[in-house]
């Protein structure tokens, strides 16, 4: 694709219908049936919405799309973008006063939704009253395309505002991050050769997170590659074997227990090689798997390579579109960084933290020009929050700003520093670590199946084994010096992160 | 259904079936990570063709609570 000719998404689906054209863009379960659209398909039916739209409203409007992945989601946004409008993906977990109260702030007028929201209709018709119009995936949606030919389009400016995106925020409001049309274009073509048309991707994480979005979608519309929906988290497995896809991007809970499984099955069979194990579970065809989201230690993805796979981590955040650096799958050295700096993208660190400029930089936070302030600064840097450093072309990452343990010495220590020496071992489920009273403390939360059959003195003694292995990685100011065992998981978010501030804590280890 | 629900909790996490009970919790006692768990249900899908709402899934703590709720899926 000429990327010179593509500075709008509505660039985007038109010339990937151009170049790929009746290639199927997606496949997607309908029941018991699969059903595949092309690239033309998406490009027509997007004309399609974005001329209802325009025929309908005055003006640049905001729609809302929520529900899982599928094709009418797709549809729904980009229908909005290529019309000129803006468009607010929700995260479908929300609860409905959540929902009524992103509606309001994002100044909503039309909701696209899937069927299962339908409950919540009255209630937000209610709560918003500018919210004019409520489109249904099942019944509206197949209306409004069956009865509109795909308009001619407006044209966009790349400065158009394409996604307000709202942060999951696990302190304090969540915030609405206005990315434009040139902001997703610059990720989504940042960098050249990372899959071809013959490419099969499954689609498996939430998207309305950027993310999947970017990833998967704009750049599958790039590429040409062949988009799977994965239609429940509960059944990975199975569209892994439906599907199977050549490429694949999960969070590194996912690479971690499918490790986990094929060395289970490996012990019993030694006789098999592991790789063939993972062929089994995901599929004969799959060649490159990326992880992103949180931190992936390098041992599992050096256990990845050694299995025949292309494997590595990227970094990014919704602010950024969201890539700040991809994952060099080809790497195995596997140093602990997070990927590469993608290419326009510039990297430096002040006083610890990394900041970004780039294209892929969003407008600020919609309507919110406090919180903007403290993140762009002036002369257009991000500041992302995370501290870490830069070797070469490479980026680590030591920890986040806002979690920064300093010490009465007035040393600064990052937990998730110490917290990743703890990656992988097998007896502890869940760890943080803090200060309490001007000491580093570690607490965990043991693997229930793990310690099953230990005493608390046989647990505390594993736990203590390995405290004092860490230690001796650590300079003296940044050694855990208290150690304490809780019988209960920690207190999680809602997208199940661990809350640094637990409101209780489990017993001492002496 | 409990007999069932052993037989497939045993494919995940290294646990003797006499030792899960109704008020076994999936993730504090048996020792499943959420993703194992998401899986598990999945393959309760496939053996007894029912749905199981993703948004379910967050009520569903003990092995009790996932019998009753598949059993009213079931009808």
């Amino acid at each position: 694709m000429d990327k010179t000719k593509i500075r709008t998404l509505q660039d985007l689906v038109r010339e990937s219908a151009s170049e790929f054209g009746d290639r199927i863009f997606l496949r997607e379960k309908n029941g018991k049936e699969i059903s595949e659209k092309s690239f033309r398909n998406l490009y027509d039916d997007s004309c399609r919405l974005a001329g209802y739209i325009t025929s309908k409203y005055n003006g640049v409007i905001h729609t809302a799309v929520i529900g899982g992945s599928s094709y009418a989601w797709i549809v729904s946004y980009f229908g909005t973008v290529c019309g000129g409008n803006g468009c607010v993906p929700l995260d479908a977990q929300l609860p409905c006063s959540d929902i009524c109260e992103l509606l309001n702030r994002a100044d909503v007028s039309i909701f696209m939704y899937d069927k299962k929201y339908e409950s919540m209709i009255d209630e937000i018709r209610k709560k918003c009253p500018e919210v004019k119009e409520f489109i249904s995936f099942d019944k509206d949606l197949p209306q409004i395309l069956s009865e509109n030919s795909p308009a001619e389009l407006p044209s966009v400016s790349p400065d158009a505002l394409a996604s307000i995106s709202y942060t999951s925020g696990t302190t304090g409001k969540s915030k609405g991050v206005m990315l434009l049309n040139r902001n997703l274009i610059d990720n989504a073509m940042c960098q050249d050769n990372e899959s071809t048309s013959d490419d099969v991707v499954l689609s498996i994480l939430p998207i309305h997170h950027i993310y999947c979005f970017t990833c998967d979608i704009l750049c599958s519309l790039r590429y040409g590659n062949q988009l799977c929906i994965n239609d429940s988290m509960l059944r990975i497995a199975q569209n892994l074997k439906l599907f199977q896809p050549t490429i694949i991007m999960i969070v590194p809970m996912i690479a971690e227990t499918i490790y986990r499984q094929i060395k289970t099955i490996s012990e019993a069979n030694p006789e098999i090689p592991k790789s063939d194990i993972a062929k089994k579970i995901f599929g004969e065809r799959l060649t490159t798997i990326y992880s992103g989201g949180a931190y992936l230690r390098p041992e599992l993805q050096k256990a990845y390579h050694e299995m025949g796979y292309q494997m590595g981590q990227g970094y990014g955040m919704t602010e950024c579109s969201p890539r700040i650096t991809t994952a060099d799958r080809f790497d195995k050295d596997c140093a602990g960084d997070v990927g590469i700096i993608v290419n326009g993208c510039q990297v430096k660190i002040e006083d610890g933290e990394i900041m970004v400029k780039s294209p892929s930089v969003m407008a600020g936070y919609y309507k919110d020009e406090v919180e903007t302030a403290k993140t762009l600064t002036p002369d257009g840097w991000l500041r992302t929050g995370d501290l870490g450093y830069i070797d070469g072309k490479k980026l680590f990452i030591t920890g986040r700003k806002k979690n920064l343990i300093i010490l009465s010495n007035g040393e600064n220590v990052s937990p998730e520093e110490i917290e990743n020496k703890f990656a992988g071992t097998d007896f502890i489920s869940e760890l943080l670590v803090y200060s309490e009273d001007g000491m580093i403390t570690a607490e965990i939360f043991p693997n229930p199946d793990y310690c099953k059959d230990m005493t608390d003195e046989e647990i505390d003694k594993l736990f203590k084994d390995k405290v004092l292995e860490i230690n001796k990685t650590l300079t003296s100011a940044k050694t855990i010096h208290r150690m304490r065992i809780r019988d209960k998981e920690f207190e999680k978010t809602t997208s199940k992160k661990i809350i640094r501030r637990q409101s209780e804590h489990g017993r001492i280890v002496k | 259904m409990f007999e069932k629900l052993k037989e497939l909790i045993v494919n995940y996490v290294d646990v003797n079936p006499e030792d899960i009970t109704l008020e076994s919790r999936f993730i504090d006692d048996l020792g499943f990570n959420s993703y194992d768990f998401m899986s598990l249900l999945g393959d309760l899908e496939t053996e007894l063709d029912v749905t199981v709402e993703e948004s379910d899934v967050v009520n569903l703590h003990t092995v009790g609570e996932a019998i009753e709720y598949l059993e009213k899926l079931k009808g």
